[in-house]
């Protein structure tokens, strides 16, 4: 139904091809994975052991086994680090999941096809403003003294710029910057999905007398199930990577947001400020073991992803 | 659709053995036998003469300055045009960031690349006195070892190069010092009636009338990233105080630092103070024109009142820094002042210092510089430029002069920004309406986790 | 996001009465979004029409004057002699150059991981996959150590190298030609005395323009927002991309840094104006490419 099956179709037939042939075709395989392949030993493989490699040493290239994590994990910014980023990832997660797919599901069967699509194309802008230029604008949507929608910001009780940017509200800005940047690409991608369920699976659905949402719920909903997750691991991949929204409101607020307020930050302070290499590696270490361990789950769970059966 | 979930378990297997992995990885490295996991302590070089590189006369140098100094650099190439410069401009370390320790670590690892001569502030040559990582020389050149005469290091105005001295070297030549003094309306002062204050009672007292009798009026604020430099360094509060070079002591339950934050306090919730930045975004806007006192550095002048609150001429007016009732001795805070650090990696030494001490010590640029000059001898000149002065209602030489010699030394240069805790642990907290007095021990906390993540013994007594 | 539960409820009633209910949420949910979506860049194309003062005096959805558009676009090119063209240059070198270089690399690998078999095939896509999903940001900082033993920093490429690894764009182009590449027509040209390299160029290349031009969006587009690795590899501001630019623009604006800022002609319909170039490129491309881009997306289950 969705390309990440499909190709389970397509691959099949590869491992009844002929072995004569074998050789030869693997040979070209060689060649045309080739300048990849550096590229993944370079930036992909190498890094990451060498990431490894940091956090199990010290500046003096000896081992120290745990120790460079027993360091990190008891730094005073390393748990509200990982916190917020926590408390992030589960909003923006949730609510990602949920407007996308609702819209997605509103914009395909309640509405025209005509204004569905300037819709979808409305929602769909802001994504041209990814990074810098996302925060830099919200950080005039949400100063009370620049905002279009200040009357909104202060019925809220927030008077000055410095009253939104108050620690506990912090999470929920960076949502909001991701949610408005990210979110149109996907109901696009959403809609989409839900576009290619065919017409009779439908038609079938409403003969038995499921009405639009019942139908959403138990038929497109479940149909689309690989998109979602597919989502939701690109949100979550780029979701651990918070640096520069933080580092920016940091700058904007004039301070206000702590310099550690991310785990990349921390990594980032580790590794410039305090000239601490290895400690930053194993900063770096246990956020991809988080981010692999998360993504992981959630493949093996989901079915997605097929390289090939055995 | 329900065959999409026959398992799969090829694939599941790769992805979990990757994960497998690593976590074996690091139960294997939990029963190693380890090193310890701390960075190398730098070794103090004072001991050890300063060598300089090769060094090719005549070789262009980079200079990286911040926008604010960037004209006076660039009125230095248009005086040399013999020398070759390269000019950079970057946000030259303001409120706390660390964009030029960064680069240095960067290219400490290249080998390559290091500006020939920096604009920094005070924190920067804490770091830049010492090598980054073991072998590395450190970036800034002692500059007291034969690159400027000492006749020139003696100029500066007194305690103005404490900030660059560290292992009895002079590692930078400071540009312009910020000495806190009283700000005030004259204008407004005059046609209310009321008298300057001289010391904190008096500050108080009259902020309180202000606020019953000319209510939205201010007389102070303590939520800019720096307004604890105002007031805490000028009460004297122990809260940066380097009793050894690596033992700090932060102790904010002091009566200096409670008397403050009482008084602060008091002003702040008879709305006389406010808890929003001078420098805010709304603020010139909503509040600019009912600053009645400030209570800051001697660059508010000219940036705050006249850039920022678009103030008329002729109406702000400064006076001396507050006394305590009952203490003979004046202190005051210091509220920025960069510094000019020359790199011990640049192959035109000579071209260097003399850009530094052209740019801190000679008439030529000090004279017109946007702030007040550390140097002697320069900041005369300044004075003597009507341009500083025209603005003001009174005769800002004497007020500034005094300061400038009264900025309290108990306040210590550490390795990190003394605003980084202030910014984001007092400020959040004066928003959301906590009295600085019950957040003293926080920023404590704070000021201590972070002096202990720089290598830092701390102690409260 | 708190309706769904009502939606859901009302599905269970089997709601066919009350239609006008839901129809009203639709309603006001749609209408919510657009609000939130659009307000901020109409609010941001209008700004730099204004003067710092009008921005923060005016009505923030108003329109100030084409001449105020002139006077900022002055200013922000006047900033650091021209720093700005510089800037977008340089983004231009990168992006451009490390998508050249993506499309080189990519399409070929994808190609052979979907339809040649080779010792090893399996391990490339697994770890295709997992440096997908794993955290790109935690591996700059090895990259750059890697790149400086290498003595690339301060060149193009210790950008345009690591910007040149795109473990997606493989992956979109493997899931492409697996799925929309009959086997039979390669297998027929095998027979007919095509070589691998023929197969590729003249029957799999000609099919993958849609899958070419998907990737050679998401590519570009990364690249040119990103702003983590350029920030921590260039050393110096004449080499930075227009993000890490905009950063320094920020900076220098008064009401962000009012002691490094003081004397600069950059202030908010500046910057605005700044955000608004520095996107440009990127919204073109998102204007023309929102129909290839979907069909390419969803290239793989084509309901024609």
């Amino acid at each position: 139904m969705t390309l990440l099956e499909t190709e389970r179709v397509a691959v099949s037939p590869v491992r009844h091809g002929t072995t004569p042939r074998r050789t030869g075709r693997g040979r070209a395989g060689y060649f045309f994975v080739a300048g990849y392949a550096v590229l993944l030993l370079a930036f992909g493989v190498f890094p990451t052991g060498y990431a490894f490699y940091l956090s199990l040493t010290n500046d003096r290239g000896q081992f120290t086994g745990v120790n460079q994590f027993v360091k990190v994990v008891q730094d005073y910014r390393f748990v509200p680090a990982f916190t917020h980023m926590l408390i992030y990832l589960v909003m923006w997660l949730v609510t990602l999941v949920v407007v996308v797919v609702l819209t997605a599901v509103v914009l395909r069967s309640r509405v025209r096809p005509g204004t569905s699509a300037l819709f979808r194309f409305l929602y769909y802008i802001p994504g041209a403003l990814a990074g810098v230029a996302s925060v830099l604008v919200w950080l005039f949507m949400l100063d009370p003294d620049v905002s279009p929608v200040s009357r909104l910001l202060d019925a809220m009780g927030f008077k000055t710029f410095a009253a939104v940017l108050a620690p506990g509200n912090l999470p929920l800005i960076l949502m909001l910057i991701a949610f408005w940047t990210g979110a149109g690409g996907w109901m696009v991608v959403m809609y989409g999905a839900l576009n290619n369920i065919p017409d009779e699976v439908l038609e079938a659905a409403r003969m038995d007398g499921a009405g639009p949402w019942r139908t959403a719920w138990h038929i497109q909903i479940p149909m689309i199930r690989q998109w979602i997750v597919y989502m939701t691991i690109m949100a979550f991949a780029t979701g651990t990577q918070l640096f520069v929204e933080p580092q920016l409101l940091q700058t904007a607020s004039l301070g206000r947001v702590s310099p550690t307020w991310s785990p990349n930050q921390l990594a980032y302070v580790y590794a410039f400020q305090q000239g601490d290499f290895n400690g930053a590696a194993a900063i770096s270490v246990v956020l991809l073991a988080v981010g692999l361990l998360a993504a992981g789950l959630l493949v093996a769970r989901s079915n997605l992803f097929k390289l090939d059966e055995k | 659709m329900e065959s999409s979930r026959s398992p799969r378990t090829g694939r599941r297997h790769s992805l979990l053995r990757a994960a497998a992995i690593t976590l074996s990885l690091a139960t294997a490295a939990a029963l190693a036998g380890c090193a310890s996991a701390d960075t190398t302590t730098p070794s103090a070089s004072g001991t050890s003469a300063f060598k300089p590189v090769t060094q090719k006369t005549g070789s262009q140098i980079t200079v990286w300055a911040d926008s604010t100094r960037l004209p006076s650099v660039q009125a230095y190439q248009k005086s040399h045009p013999d020398v070759k410069m390269k000019i950079v401009t970057y946000d030259g370390g303001a409120d706390g960031s660390t964009y030029l320790q960064s680069k240095v670590q960067l290219f400490d690892r290249t080998g390559s690349g290091w500006p020939d001569v920096v604009f920094g502030n005070p924190t920067d040559v804490t770091w830049a006195s010492e090598a980054t990582k073991p072998g590395a020389r450190p970036f800034a050149a002692p500059l007291d070892e034969k690159l400027v005469p000492q006749t020139t290091l003696d100029g500066f105005a007194k305690g103005s190069l404490t900030p660059c001295q560290f292992n009895g070297h002079t590692y930078c030549m400071r540009n312009d010092i910020a000495q806190v003094l009283l700000w005030y309306n004259k204008s407004l002062m005059d046609k209310w009636g009321y008298t300057v204050p001289t010391t904190w009672q008096e500050y108080e007292a009259l902020g309180k009338k202000v606020a019953k009798e000319h209510p939205g009026y201010l007389v102070g604020s303590v939520g800019d990233t720096n307004s604890h430099e105002s007031y805490f360094w000028s009460g004297q509060c122990p809260a940066f105080d380097l009793v050894k070079p690596d033992t700090l002591r932060t102790d904010l339950q002091d009566p200096k630092c409670t008397r403050m934050a009482t008084l602060l306090d008091n002003l702040i919730s008879a709305k006389a103070v406010a808890t929003q930045g001078f420098f805010s975004q709304g603020f010139a806007k909503n509040s600019g024109s009912k600053v009645l006192m400030a209570y800051g550095p001697s660059w508010y002048g000219q940036y705050l009142f006249k850039a920022g609150f678009k103030t008329p001429a002729k109406q702000i007016a400064a006076a001396p820094p507050l006394a305590w009732e009952g203490e003979s001795t004046t202190a005051t805070g210091n509220v920025g002042g960069g510094v000019w650090m020359v790199s011990s990696h640049s192959a035109n030494l000579k071209s260097s210092t003399d850009l530094v001490t052209w740019l801190t010590t000679s008439d030529a640029n000090q004279a017109t510089a946007p702030t007040y000059p550390a140097y002697t001898q320069a900041a005369k000149a300044w004075l003597a430029n009507p341009a500083n002065k025209d603005y003001f209602a009174n005769d800002v030489s004497g007020p500034f002069e005094q300061a400038a010699n009264e900025v309290w030394t108990g306040w210590s240069n550490t390795k990190f920004s003394d605003s980084t805790a202030w910014s984001s642990v007092v400020l959040p907290a004066l928003t959301a309406g906590k009295s600085l007095t019950e957040t003293l021990p926080a920023w404590q906390q704070e000021i201590a986790g972070e002096a202990k993540t720089q290598g830092y013994k701390v102690v409260d007594q | 996001m708190t309706q769904t539960t009502p939606f859901l409820t009302a599905v269970r009633r089997r709601a066919h009465p009350s239609r006008s209910l839901p129809f009203l949420v639709v309603g006001l949910l749609l209408a919510f979004l657009l609000v939130f979506f659009v307000l901020p860049v109409i609010w941001l194309l209008l700004a730099p029409s204004k003067t710092a003062g009008e921005v923060v005096r005016d009505n923030p959805l108003s329109f100030g004057s084409f001449h105020q558009i002139g006077a900022a676009w002055r200013h922000l090119f006047a900033f650091q002699d021209g720093a700005m063209s510089r800037w977008l240059l340089n983004s231009a070198i990168y992006s451009g150059g490390s998508l050249v270089l993506t499309l080189l690399v990519s399409v070929p690998a994808g190609y052979a991981l979907a339809l040649t078999k080779f010792r090893g095939r399996k391990t490339l896509l697994v770890i295709t996959l997992v440096t997908m999903i794993m955290p790109q940001a935690t591996l700059v900082l090895p990259i750059f150590l890697e790149l400086n033993r290498f003595h690339l920093i301060g060149t193009v490429w210790s950008l345009i190298l690591p910007f040149s690894f795109y473990p997606f764009g493989v992956y979109l182009v493997y899931i492409y030609f697996g799925s929309s590449l009959p086997r039979d027509l390669l297998s027929a040209a095998r027979i007919d005395g095509c070589t691998e390299w023929q197969l590729f160029s003249r029957i799999a290349l000609p099919l993958a323009k849609p899958v070419i031009g998907l990737v050679a969006f998401f590519s570009f587009v990364g690249n040119w927002n990103n702003f983590f690795l350029p920030y921590l590899v260039l050393p110096n501001s004449e080499q930075f991309p227009v993000q890490v630019g905009l950063n320094q623009l920020l900076t220098s604006t008064p009401s962000f840094n009012p002691v490094a800022g003081a004397g600069l002609n950059i202030t908010i319909p500046e910057l605005a104006l700044a955000i608004v170039i520095a996107i440009l490129p990127v919204l073109v491309l998102f204007l023309f490419s929102q129909r290839t881009l979907v069909s390419g997306m969803l290239a793989g289950s084509s309901k024609e």
